[in-house]
């Protein structure tokens, strides 16, 4: 079971073939090289213009998904955070008893049930992010995308957000991000550039290609210089 | 040239954020984790947001500017070229600057989040103020745009920077480290003897300053340096 990419033509991605294994998949390379345009596409809000995109045999249109934004502030459409987290389920006319159990559980899988009676417009850049995240997996989706969502969470935040996704199990995490110490603990990393994809595979696959530029994992690099030296992290 | 923030304090939900402090000229790296009130300290300082207690002065600064964390809060104008001259700033060199020469009658929404924030920190930039604020500049940047920030931070001269960021991995060189405790902004003195006593530092600067090779700085290049150091 996997994400399928075949023939794709959109704007200015052109990816030939791409296949993503299960589990978590970081998106990476540089500002404008059309990852923003890929994760849409892979979360069904647009559709290619040629070519296939396939997440287990089927239409992602037609899955349980959940997409955090790049422009967390954007996502929310109430003002108090617990109304926000449950506002896919009641678009849904879910029960409340059913959507109350929904919320508390996604609250408590990000860690914010302290921030549910809080006004979302006086949340912190990264508690937003984290109520967008909740309220992105409220519905148990079996794709979640993420888009450069951890840009405004601390490196302590965005490790605590990855550990609470991989515990979620959600099929297919794609993930976005500018942070090549997520990347290189990821399953599975895709490397863009000018709207093609350069390198795909697993960390240790794509990174020593990388190791002479700044997308090199700090932490890979750290290693490495202290293994060489007296000093150890 | 000075901004002084005299027992300050700003309440936000049940939190309390406190600062009393002073920012001479020079580049000021503030940090501390998600909601320790960055952006908050971000806004009193550029006279945005009145602190419940306390009060601000500023002796001897004509212009401030600060860029927001979120880039899109900015724009108040149709196309890239408008909302350069908003800024009061040349536009062709700032187009060229951030990447989007030919591209100045665009929608400035038809950008990527990291081109905009591009496009800001080169108006931001190129503008000559007396206090520069900047909330998160590096969030949506890659690694190259961070760096070429970093360079460009370390040309700023005489005036007063306020560096308000998480980032950890590239950072430019600067004079002041402050750190948020417990909601309350704490100084941790000039660089390079500040370094020691950051408490939040990344885990290579710790590592460093644990084998007894303190970074000159905090930039890439100095930490690589250090580390270039401890090798046989």
């Amino acid at each position: 079971m996997m994400i399928r990419v075949e023939g794709l033509s959109h704007g200015i991605l052109s990816v030939p073939i791409l296949s993503i294994p299960n589990g978590l998949c970081v998106v990476t390379g540089r500002n404008g090289s059309g990852k923003t345009t890929l994760l849409r596409l892979l979360a069904g809000i647009s559709v290619p213009e040629r070519g296939s995109i396939t997440v287990d045999g089927r239409d992602p249109a037609t899955l349980e998904r959940g997409f955090v934004h790049e422009f967390p502030g954007k996502n929310s459409l109430f003002s108090i955070v617990s109304q926000e987290v449950a506002s896919p389920l009641w678009f849904r006319h879910a029960l409340c008893e059913e959507v109350e159990r929904a919320v508390s559980r996604a609250a408590r899988s990000v860690g914010i049930e302290g921030l549910l009676s809080r006004e979302v417009r006086n949340l912190s850049g990264g508690e937003q992010v984290l109520c967008a995240l909740a309220t992105a997996v409220v519905g148990n989706p079996a794709l979640l995308v993420l888009d450069e969502w951890d840009s405004h969470l601390d490196s302590d935040t965005a490790v605590h957000a990855e550990a609470c996704i991989r515990a979620m199990q959600i099929p297919h995490v794609v993930w976005c991000t500018q942070d090549m110490d997520i990347a290189a603990s990821a399953d599975y990393v895709v490397f863009m550039e000018g709207g093609r994809v350069r390198y795909s595979g697993t960390p240790l696959s794509v990174f020593p290609a990388l190791k002479d530029t700044c997308w090199y994992p700090p932490s890979w690099r750290w290693r490495e210089w202290s293994s060489s030296s007296t000093v150890s992290s | 040239m000075e901004l002084v923030l005299d027992r300050v304090l700003v309440k936000r939900g049940e939190v309390s954020i406190r600062a009393s402090c002073a920012f001479s000229p020079g580049v000021h790296l503030v940090t501390g984790s998600v909601g320790a009130g960055k952006s908050t300290l971000a806004l009193v300082a550029a006279g945005l947001l009145p602190p419940t207690e306390g009060s601000v002065e500023r002796r001897g600064i004509a212009r401030s500017m600060l860029l927001f964390q979120f880039p899109e809060l900015h724009l108040t104008e149709k196309t890239i070229r408008e909302e350069i001259s908003s800024f009061g700033v040349p536009v062709d060199g700032v187009l060229s600057r951030s990447g989007l020469f030919g591209r100045g009658e665009e929608d400035p929404l038809s950008l990527s989040r990291g081109e905009l924030k591009r496009l800001l920190l080169s108006c931001v930039l190129a503008r000559d103020d007396d206090l520069l604020i900047l909330d998160e500049p590096f969030s949506g940047l890659d690694c190259t745009g961070r760096l070429r920030l970093c360079r460009e931070i370390g040309k700023k001269r005489g005036g007063i920077v306020i560096l308000c960021t998480h980032e950890r991995h590239f950072l430019p060189r600067v004079d002041v480290i402050w750190e948020f405790e417990d909601h309350t902004l704490a100084c941790r003195g000039r660089v390079p003897e500040a370094i020691a006593s950051w408490q939040g530092a990344p885990a290579g600067i710790k590592a460093l300053v644990a084998a007894g090779q303190v970074p000159q700085n905090v930039s890439f290049e100095d930490i690589g340096e250090a580390a270039c150091r401890t090798r046989d």
